[in-house]
């Protein structure tokens, strides 16, 4: 009972069944044994969460001890003596399987889990074929009345693995175990139906048919589906995971506990294929008629319409003429193709997409401050943090991958945690610090930071000397703002700030990470080079550092502006000037050498006639636009309008020709994360009815209107290649078969670059009209992607869609219960949504979720990013 | 005197069932009567079963004990607890039912060989008493499987325990509140602890933590760190910044006026806010010393003030009033709070230093302090200590190592500690000794002071002092230190605090209110007349009768604390008073004060023993203890340095820790 720190031996050597291994302290037998090769039955033993020791059947015997230990925890110790199998051991497995069946329905020919259930198996392989014991029969209820989710608890064997996967990865806690005895279960504490992320990593984990998929129940025997392995394709997490296909229909998701996200997915990754099967698919080209309708037409009607047109465009007005949005869902390869098609073919540098709206110029930001843009390294260098910060960003909602990250760095690896945003998320129970800053302060409240850091020394003096320039210039500036100030704008305090910047310096390795509320600030400039600066001066971007993080919601934002879909760059960020003539030989013609217009420019350049053609690629710019009339007006101005899409969406409602496109399952390509993983992934089904992939469509297109067809054969290796070549953004190995994380896209090592601090100077915040007095936020939550899975029927189930969250305290001021109507409206619209009460918020700030097409919530905005004045009544 | 029927208590098979002659004599830590009036018939548990009475129905009870262990504690996470235990209570219930058949007495041999497999202890140890029954009365479980025996009605009483639970004065369940963190449950853990204990932090920093002492684990190696776990879970809900999540039953209309607002105090106003009652605590020091002695008797390095606050304010937000500055017989008076009041707490505490019977002690001396916990008070308050540079505190106990302690930080030079016995027989804190060690403190040990020397102006100069030497064994064979004649020398000092020990200062109790006071000048309250087989009254560790309902002979005034106890620990003071607290509110509820069979049934095994310290607890000893890290060097004691010494764990250490922990649960029940 010393009270002193005790000293740490560092490793063990000990003999399993005869053969030497040594480990580091700390290491369980069951480890230690798997290092030898020596496999030790299991049924609760799961690595990715902490030991359970329920099942007891890993039972091993440990020379010296009297009673046989668990080998699944217990660590190791020098110079043991470990036998792992004897008589006496599978005599105890075997009476301990035989205990767990007692009572265990018989219905293994009904059963979901059947051919890849766990006890199935362990009994299988031990031989238990009888069972000695008995006890009253007693039967549990099933929960019936779960979404998604379907428990049959006289199926659970207590291994506890969801539980722990719930409350130690997902961070959810909504199932525990409860009761006693034999009549202990895994149910929710209260009793009342499930409640929670919907992610489905417990069914991931359960090893019997106690939790199962609704969605999937009868779907069919697990051993009758082909399994693909792929990439998510709805968030930038890019999980890697399963599709498990029939008919050519996509019937499940799943991951193995064995790839880079550790089988965990979130709701939209596991349940979000629905939108896939959705009966709102496009499955056949529309074209519009001379009455306005849009009508069935075959792909060769479509095409030589959209290849017509076009060339009418170009003729008479040039390629300049012509404007193309592409898509953060595509593949790399169709991004590259998409622009390689409106430079190459049509002639213009006129491309831009969603990602304009804050990813882009945040990374622009990032890339001339920095040298680079995306994150700095792999995601899972943030659970080695030592901090982290989450500046304006719904973890989860954003990207669900990032937050199991951070809580594995907060909860198992002592990791502070600061979150710097407007509203409460599920990450705030993890936090040690919570800056909830006003809405539309973020500039000033990353200043802040800046600043407290400064002024408590924590600054990481040995980097800065090292690798970035500009600290005086920053100091100064930031002298310039006064804490009063700071305070009066963001509503948190210097000790607050002070106490944060602390704690974000804690232990020297600092991770930053920065979402959409940042990147889509009033201030945006200012924010996100304060949240540069903020990486640069806790280091988190130098060697020693976790890295510094940009959110996306949307899965291949990254890998499109990577393929030059921005009007400023070719692929691989080259600028026009050096390297549009190597482009335009390489693909046997002359491109534009101009910068194009931005999709502000564009919308401007329809209005005022100069671009009469649009070619929109997987994006419904309708939805994410703001100013929702002013686009529609100008869409509707276009001569031609040509949406690519796998559903009819708003925007594809106004297209001349709309060509229906295929989903992530449906073709092969690579995505690259926001941490710039590039994946690369096979197809698993083929395309729904006549649906063609972008790829295939793009490339058919190139040769009916390029001047020079030499892609029409192009392969996907020689795509590859092409790729490789011009942009010298990734290296060359990569194992199209089935390879998921091939290619490793080069980022010149940091320590070649020196970084540069950017003073800060945020806007004074603009004041406000009283007679909107409540600041309007959009964005993801989390039981959405984009509008994607809003054509999931699954994610439908869980998530209601249509709402605006409002304070405690606004919602009795202005009348309202939970559920009533809100009228919202700004100085340009007004709309009216289903009012959702909420502790999340402060006063005075409300809250709309950016999926929910019925919305319509782009009617309140402007054409400017960040909060919407708006005035709230009831309705 | 009750005879012992039969007996495998401690794997010890006592048999006087059919002796001709002598029974074998056999007695065991046990009351002849539960509560003092219904006798004790047998007694069921994870070491064994007890026979006081030979018409106890064994399969009746066996099967019995069984079901309780299955339905009502068996955690179901693990398979052979979950499913064994299923079968086993199954199996006997048929037994009673004449539904079993002899071969399925074998199965409670081969499930109790195959449960010691088990994850944790409680189903295992199920297993043991009920093997011992079947093995030695199964001819009554064959005539039952035969058919024509019915149980008798008998009433059994079970409680659930475990060694370190049992110890520990307030019964934490810890265990539990050890498995939540394992297993990152924080805030689960916490409520854990405020079941039975709602200063946390404080208990989580500054107990001397007898659970560790009774712990199973250190059978294998060395003991949970249970403490520093507390620490844990308390420090995450304010790292956290989370809101204590505790909800009061809405108010009742009784209210309870409490004497201090110390542990004993605030414990007894959390719980009983908990339940609705309202509670108006008087504080005789100023606003910002709630706490009591934790708040004036134990320095800042050790129980930094604002998270003793944060405590403090948790339970006066559930509902207590404190009045600061309210002496209760100087400015208000007990009488007039008896008649205000529903029920009254006394816990004053024990503030009042004990003089040390040395020669110039009463004449006034400057430089001689009037004792230890007043020169802790004053330091802390920021008043005048009348310290000088050279500081000699006389005293083993561990007022008198923070006296020592403190000293440094209030800038002495010189710190020194007499004490008249070795360090070892100390009675304070090994730890707290260590500490003083390290910050540079002198120790003198075996040394009696005997005269204050003083200089013309009556400023204290030295203390003379005689060394000690072990005399001869006394008539208990204990030695006792003795002076050595010729020994005298001087320590020279200018200030001397004797610390050598606490009293209550009970002067505010009128005579004339009926509540009698002991001559170690704590207050009597009532208690049951529990009796050992050879008729002796049951005690415990501090002398005090064993089972106490905490009321006094003036109805409606009950009191608890270091004023009931005699001066003791913080988490003994909390023990006490959360019992006072539920039983005031059978007082307030039912006009009845008295002690619940659970209450009584804590006693009984705190009396017992449930730690077995010569138990063979097979484990691997591969999961050595951790330890809080704390800093080190002189420099922490410098002056003005209150600073925390102790560190606390980081959340991944606490979890380790935690893992370490063999949840030894078992359960006891008896026939009565």
């Amino acid at each position: 009972m010393a009270h002193t720190e005790s000293c740490e031996i560092k490793s063990a050597t000990l003999t399993i069944d005869g053969k030497q291994v040594t480990v580091p302290a700390g290491t369980t037998i069951l480890d230690a044994a798997f290092e030898l090769g020596i496999k030790i039955p299991t049924l609760c033993w799961l690595k990715k969460v902490s030991t359970t020791g329920a099942c007891r059947i890993c039972v091993v015997e440990v020379e010296g001890v009297e009673r046989p230990m668990t080998a699944c925890n217990t660590p190791v110790k020098d110079g043991i003596n470990v036998t792992t199998s004897s008589p006496k051991l599978e005599q105890i497995r075997k009476k301990t399987l035989e205990l767990m069946l007692v009572n265990h329905p018989l219905d293994c020919p009904v059963c979901d889990a059947a051919g890849e259930c766990d006890l199935q198996d362990a009994c299988y392989g031990l031989q238990v074929v009888k069972n000695p014991y008995g006890a009253e029969l007693e039967r549990l209820p099933i929960r019936y009345d779960w979404k998604l989710l379907e428990s049959d608890p006289n199926r659970c064997i207590l291994c506890e693995k969801c539980v722990k996967v719930c409350r130690e990865i997902v961070g959810r806690e909504a199932i525990e175990v409860v009761n006693r005895g034999d009549r202990t279960i895994i149910d929710t504490i209260t009793g009342e139906p499930l409640d929670c992320d919907f992610c489905g990593n417990c069914i991931n984990t359960c090893p019997t048919g106690t939790l199962i998929s609704k969605p999937f129940k009868f779907r069919g025997r697990p051993w009758t589906f082909d399994v693909t392995p792929s990439i998510c394709g709805f968030c930038s997490s890019g999980c890697q995971i399963e599709y498990h296909s029939r008919d050519g229909r996509v019937e499940r998701v799943t991951s193995s506990d064995d790839s880079y996200n550790k089988g965990n997915l979130c709701v939209n990754g596991r349940f979000g294929y629905a939108a896939f099967n959705s009966s709102g698919r496009l499955t056949v080209p529309l074209l519009k008629d001379v009455e306005g309708n849009q009508k069935k037409a075959s792909w060769d009607q479509a095409l030589g319409t959209v290849a017509i047109k076009l060339k009418e465009i170009i003729a008479a007005n040039g390629g300049g003429a012509v404007a193309g949005i592409g898509s953060p869902r595509v593949t790399n390869e169709e991004s590259y193709l998409f622009q390689k098609f409106m430079r190459g073919a049509v002639g213009t540098n006129n491309i831009d997409s969603e990602a304009r709206l804050g990813y882009f110029p945040a990374q622009v930001i990032q890339y001339e401050m920095l040298g680079y843009s995306g994150g700095t390294y792999a995601m899972d260098a943030i659970e080695n943090a030592s901090a982290v910060i989450v500046i304006g960003g719904d973890l989860k909602g954003e990207s669900a991958g990032f937050a199991y990250r951070v809580i594995q760095a907060a909860t198992k690896n002592d990791a502070k945690l600061v979150l710097a945003t407007a509203r409460a998320t599920s990450m705030n129970k993890f936090a040690n610090a919570f800056l909830q800053y006003r809405p539309g302060s973020e500039s000033w409240l990353v200043a802040g930071l800046n600043k407290a850091l400064l002024a408590e020394g924590l600054e990481n003096k040995e980097f800065i000397q090292k690798s970035a320039k500009g600290l005086e210039a920053l100091q100064a500036s930031l002298d310039e703002l006064s804490f009063e100030r700071i305070a009066e704008i963001t509503g948190i305090n210097e000790a607050e700030l002070r106490e944060a910047a602390r704690l974000v310096c804690s232990g020297g390795r600092t991770a930053v990470i920065y979402g959409a509320d940042i990147m889509r600030a009033t201030d945006m400039k200012s924010a996100v080079t304060a949240v540069v600066d903020l990486a640069l001066l806790t280091g988190a971007v130098g060697t020693t550092g976790a890295g510094i993080f940009p959110l996306d919601e949307k899965n291949n934002t990254q890998g499109m502006l990577d393929m030059g879909i921005c009007p400023e760059y070719l692929p691989g960020y080259h600028t026009y000037a050096h390297k549009a003539a190597a482009f335009g030989a390489a693909w046997k013609g002359t491109i534009p050498t101009a910068p194009g217009k931005d999709l502000f420019q564009i919308i401007e350049g329809i209005e005022d006639g100069q671009i009469k053609a649009l070619y929109v690629m997987g994006s419904d710019l309708l939805h994410v636009m703001p100013n929702r009339n002013r686009t529609l007006k100008a869409l509707q101005k276009l001569e031609l309008l040509v949406v690519q899409d796998l559903f009819l969406t708003e925007t594809a409602r106004l297209a001349t020709v709309i060509l229906p496109a295929a989903t992530a399952a449906e073709k092969a390509g690579s995505f690259t994360t926001v941490d710039n993983r590039v994946q690369c992934f096979p197809c698993a089904v083929a395309p729904a009815g006549d649906a063609r992939t972008d790829g295939d469509i793009l490339t058919k297109l190139y040769s009916l209107i390029a001047p020079v067809t030499n892609i029409v054969s192009l392969s996907p290796q020689a795509l590859h290649q092409e790729i490789t070549d011009l942009t010298g953004l990734y290296s060359d190995v990569c194992d199209h078969d089935g390879c998921r994380m091939g290619r490793v896209k080069s980022k010149a090592a940091f320590v070649n670059h020196e970084a540069t601090l950017l003073p800060l100077v945020p806007a004074a915040p603009v004041k406000g009209d009283p007679a909107y007095p409540f600041d309007l936020c959009v964005g993801p939550i989390l039981h959405h992607n984009g509008t994607l899975s809003t054509w999931s029927d699954n994610n439908q189930i869980v998530a209601e869609q249509g709402y605006i969250e409002v304070s405690e305290g606004d919602a009795s001021k202005v009348g309202v219960a939970n559920g009533a109507n809100i009228k919202i409206s700004s100085a340009i619209g007004a709309v009216t949504l289903k009012a959702k009460v909420s502790n999340a918020l402060q006063t005075g700030m409300l809250f709309v979720p950016s999926h929910s097409r019925e919305s319509q919530i782009n009617l309140l905005m402007g054409n400017v990013r960040g909060v919407v004045s708006v005035k709230i009544e009831k309705a | 005197m009750a005879q012992v029927v039969f007996s495998t208590w401690g794997r010890n098979v006592v048999d006087n069932r059919n002796v001709s002659g002598e029974p074998q004599a056999v007695s065991f830590k046990l009351p002849v009567a539960f509560d003092g009036e219904r006798p004790l018939r047998s007694f069921m548990g994870w070491d064994g079963i007890i026979l006081f009475d030979k018409d106890v129905d064994v399969p009746a009870m066996t099967a019995e004990y069984m079901k309780r262990v299955q339905t009502l504690y068996c955690c179901g996470k693990c398979t052979p607890g979950k499913k064994g235990t299923k079968v086993l209570a199954d199996l006997f219930q048929n037994v009673l039912v004449g539904k079993a058949s002899e071969a399925d007495l074998d199965t409670v041999a081969d499930l109790a060989e195959l449960l010691k497999n088990c994850k944790c202890t409680l189903c295992q140890s199920a297993t043991v008493p009920v093997f011992d029954a079947v093995t030695h009365y199964r001819e009554d479980f064959v005539s039952y499987i035969k058919g024509g025996r019915t149980p008798k009605p008998t009433n059994y009483i079970h409680k659930i325990t475990a060694p370190c639970m049992d110890k520990c004065p307030a019964h934490i369940d810890i265990p539990k509140y050890v498995e939540e963190i394992k297993n990152y449950q924080y805030g689960e853990a916490l409520a854990t602890i405020r079941e039975n204990m709602p200063m946390p932090s404080v208990c989580g920093r500054v107990c001397p933590h007898p659970c560790e002492t009774a712990c199973r684990r250190k059978n294998v190696d060395d003991a949970i760190n249970i403490m520093v776990l507390k620490r844990t879970a308390s420090d995450y809900e304010w790292q956290h910044k989370l809101v204590p999540p505790m909800q009061p039953k809405p108010a009742k209309n009784k209210k309870v006026a409490i004497v201090g607002a110390g542990p004993a105090g605030l414990a007894c106003a959390y719980y009983l806010a908990l339940e609705g009652y309202k509670s108006t605590v008087y504080e005789a020091l100023p606003e910002g010393f709630g706490g009591g002695m934790i708040a004036v008797g134990i320095p800042a390095y050790r129980m930094p003030r604002h998270i003793l606050q944060r405590d403090v304010d948790i339970i006066a937000s559930m509902g207590a009033e404190i009045k600061y500055d309210m002496r209760v017989g100087k400015d208000i008076t007990l009488a007039e709070l008896k008649q205000q009041y529903d029920a009254v707490f006394l816990a004053p505490g024990a503030h009042r230093s004990k003089p040390m019977g040395v020669e110039g002690e009463d004449k006034g001396y400057k430089g001689f302090l009037t004792g230890g916990i007043d020169f802790l008070r004053e330091a802390y308050m920021g008043k005048p200590t009348g310290m000088g540079k050279k500081v000699c505190v006389v005293g083993g106990g561990n007022t008198a190592i923070d006296c020592v302690r403190v000293a440094l930080r209030e800038g002495a030079e010189e710190s020194i500690l007499l004490y008249r016995r070795s360090r070892k027989e100390m009675p304070a804190d090994s730890w707290e000794v260590d500490g003083a060690d390290e910050e540079g403190v002198k120790f003198e040990f075996q040394v009696l002071p005997t005269r204050i020397v003083v200089d013309a102006n009556e400023q204290v100069i030295g203390v003379e002092c005689v060394r000690m030497a072990m005399g001869e064994p006394d008539a208990s064979g204990r030695r006792r230190p003795e002076p050595v004649p010729g020994s005298e020398f001087i320590v020279e000092c200018d200030t001397v605090i004797p610390a050598i020990g606490q009293d209550p200062d009970l002067s505010f109790i009128p005579p004339d209110m009926g509540i009698d006071i002991t001559k170690w000048n704590t207050v009597v309250t009532k208690y049951l007349p529990l009796k050992d087989a050879a008729g002796k009254d049951l005690k415990d560790g501090m002398g005090n009768m064993l089972s106490r309902s905490l009321i006094t002979d003036c109805d409606g005034v009950f009191a608890g604390g270091d004023a009931e106890i005699g001066p003791l620990t913080v988490v003994a003071c909390v023990g006490n008073a959360h019992r006072a607290a539920l039983v005031i509110q059978r007082w307030l509820e039912e006009g009845k004060a008295y002690l619940s069979e659970q209450d009584i049934f804590d006693d009984l095994l705190t009396y017992l023993g449930v730690y077995d310290k010569g138990e063979n607890v097979a484990w691997l000893d591969s999961a050595s203890r951790a330890n809080q890290k704390e800093i080190h060097g002189k420099e922490r004691a410098s002056k003005g340095n209150y600073r925390e010494v102790e560190l606390g764990f980081a959340d991944s250490t606490a979890q380790t820790e935690a893992d370490r922990c063999l949840r030894c649960y078992r359960m006891a029940m008896v026939a009565v």
